[in-house]
């Protein structure tokens, strides 16, 4: 568990949490645990994502993958054990936070990972592989729901922890899923445009797996441009709150549109 | 998903147990129910992974064949179930959260999965740990759950985990005991199965002799609940029901 949690990695989903939470008043403290439980939850995704079953990576955050060193089982079991220590940890580790508002942001968490969200994401991913009719409406599915819906669910627990209204709440909920878009936009640039040492990871894999990507269905270019029009998308929806505290996620969504790995 | 939930031939063993806790102590049957469906989905989905190949590698489960497909979907959204929106008019948030911890610690890194990790890599004397991680777990929780829904008392909630404990392995006991006898009765040929278990470290002599103690031990458990009077019928019934199983062969499922 720590091996892979601990290997590394942008942190985006729990910087994206505690801004939100600050953004709409909240103190950092509030959404701290929950913070650590999306990165956990990130982190478990990617382990039973780089399983042989799954993507099959042997290299992950410049590291090894988690099953090369510990084997398959060990991975599936850390992978589930860190899983559930997430909601553990938002239960019992929230200090300054009414228990109805706990509950309410459990329950957004879980829904953003199950069967509607994260796992419908995969499943489409792992079943369209191979195929050669998957249109771009298809892509923006697994997308929205393989990357986003996480990043949806950090920004959403960190406004409903830090006290959100429901308007507030649903406007940073538009903007991660821009976001998350265009994360994966710009990580399908990165797979053809990059090498593996650039990236931490298996560079030209998508190529390899025969996956649909961006870059495929609209070349090079016209993907730049749709990264750049969600990057705008993505920071309109913040113009109602204060600029000062808006600041962080502005720079992060630059920073995912403009990120060299 | 639903092919492993919805399996026939489950015995829906955590939820009725949940229920049956949370009815214990006065609680409305109706608040226990979206917790007792969370644990059969996460019940289902310790069964699917556990079939993995390079886990316990079974083929078959609940008289079908095993789920196996990718690991991540049946893990993730066992999860998604724990949303419980509609439980809040009836029990206070601040045990909805301790229901969810208990859940999550249960399967956690020092519950079942901790018992899974040394069933396929600890040494031969771990097998009281992995039993009670294994099996022990789920009951435990199973019960645990119910009385905290119900708003049970600390003492009667540790009363209600070792019960609950000793009845998740003494089902795990009997089945290993019926399955030795299905196998001599079958004159199948000794297949080597991967895990720990009772009866082949110490013989099915032994093995009754610890269900026995497990039985003494859950009712001795419930012994002090008499004060609710009839309502705790139905948790001695597990523990008899576990045993008695024992006796017609066939009957494991």
């Amino acid at each position: 568990m720590r091996y892979s949690l601990l290997a590394g990695g942008k942190r985006v989903r729990p910087v994206l949490c505690l801004a939100a939470c600050e953004l709409v008043g909240g103190q950092e403290p509030m959404a701290m645990p929950s913070a650590c439980a999306v990165e956990m939850i990130h982190t478990m995704s990617l382990m039973h994502d780089d399983l042989p079953c799954m993507d099959n990576d042997d290299l992950r955050r410049g590291k090894p993958t988690n099953h090369k060193v510990f084997g398959e089982d060990v991975a599936v079991l850390a992978g589930d054990a860190l899983l559930a220590f997430a909601f553990e940890y938002i239960a019992v580790a929230t200090v300054g936070v009414t228990p109805a508002r706990i509950v309410r942001a459990i329950g957004e968490l879980a829904k953003s990972i199950g069967s509607e969200g994260l796992v419908a994401g995969q499943v489409v991913d792992i079943n369209s592989e191979g195929l050669s009719d998957v249109g771009l409406e298809q892509l923006e599915f697994i997308h929205v729901h393989k990357t986003a819906a996480l990043l949806e669910g950090s920004v959403v627990l960190g406004a409903i922890l830090g006290g959100g209204s429901t308007e507030e709440v649903e406007k940073l909920r538009n903007f991660a899923r821009y976001i998350g878009l265009l994360f994966q936009v710009v990580d399908d640039i990165l797979d053809v445009t990059k090498s593996s040492q650039e990236l931490g990871k298996t560079a030209g894999k998508d190529l390899v797996a025969d996956k649909v990507t961006y870059p495929k269905l609209m070349g090079i270019e016209k993907s730049r441009e749709f990264a750049e029009k969600l990057n705008k998308d993505a920071q309109d929806q913040l113009s109602g709150f204060d600029p000062e505290k808006a600041a962080p996620l502005i720079a992060l969504a630059n920073y995912i549109a403009y990120r060299q790995n | 998903m639903r092919y492993s939930v919805l399996a026939k031939g489950a015995k829906r063993a955590p939820p009725v147990m949940c229920v049956a806790a949370c009815e214990l102590f006065g609680g409305n049957r109706l608040a226990a129910f979206p917790t007792a469906c969370a644990l059969e989905m996460v019940h289902a989905a310790s069964l699917i992974h556990d079939d993995l190949p390079y886990m316990d590698d079974d083929p078959s489960r609940r008289g079908q064949p095993s789920n196996h497909t990718p690991a991540m979907p049946s893990s993730l959204s066992a999860f998604a179930t724990l949303s419980p929106k509609h439980q809040s008019d009836l029990v206070p948030e601040t045990r909805i959260l301790r229901v969810i911890a208990e859940i999550a610690r249960a399967v956690g890194s020092t519950g079942m999965a901790a018992g899974q990790f040394l069933d396929l890599e600890g040494g031969p004397n771990s097998v009281d740990f992995v039993q009670e991680k294994k099996f022990g777990e789920m009951g435990e929780c199973s019960a645990v759950c119910g009385g905290i829904l119900a708003g049970a008392g600390d003492d009667e909630i540790q009363r209600l985990r070792r019960y609950g404990r000793a009845v998740g392995v003494l089902y795990q006991v009997v089945d290993e005991v019926l399955e030795e006898k299905m196998k001599t009765k079958e004159g199948d040929d000794e297949k080597k199965k991967k895990g720990k278990s009772y009866v082949g470290l110490y013989g099915v002599e032994k093995a009754l002799e610890v269900a026995e103690d497990l039985r003494a031990k859950a009712k001795g458990e419930l012994d002090g609940f008499q004060k609710y009077g009839e309502s705790v019928v139905p948790l001695y019934s597990f523990v008899d029901y576990a045993v008695d199983r024992g006796f017609s062969v066939g009957a494991s499922s």
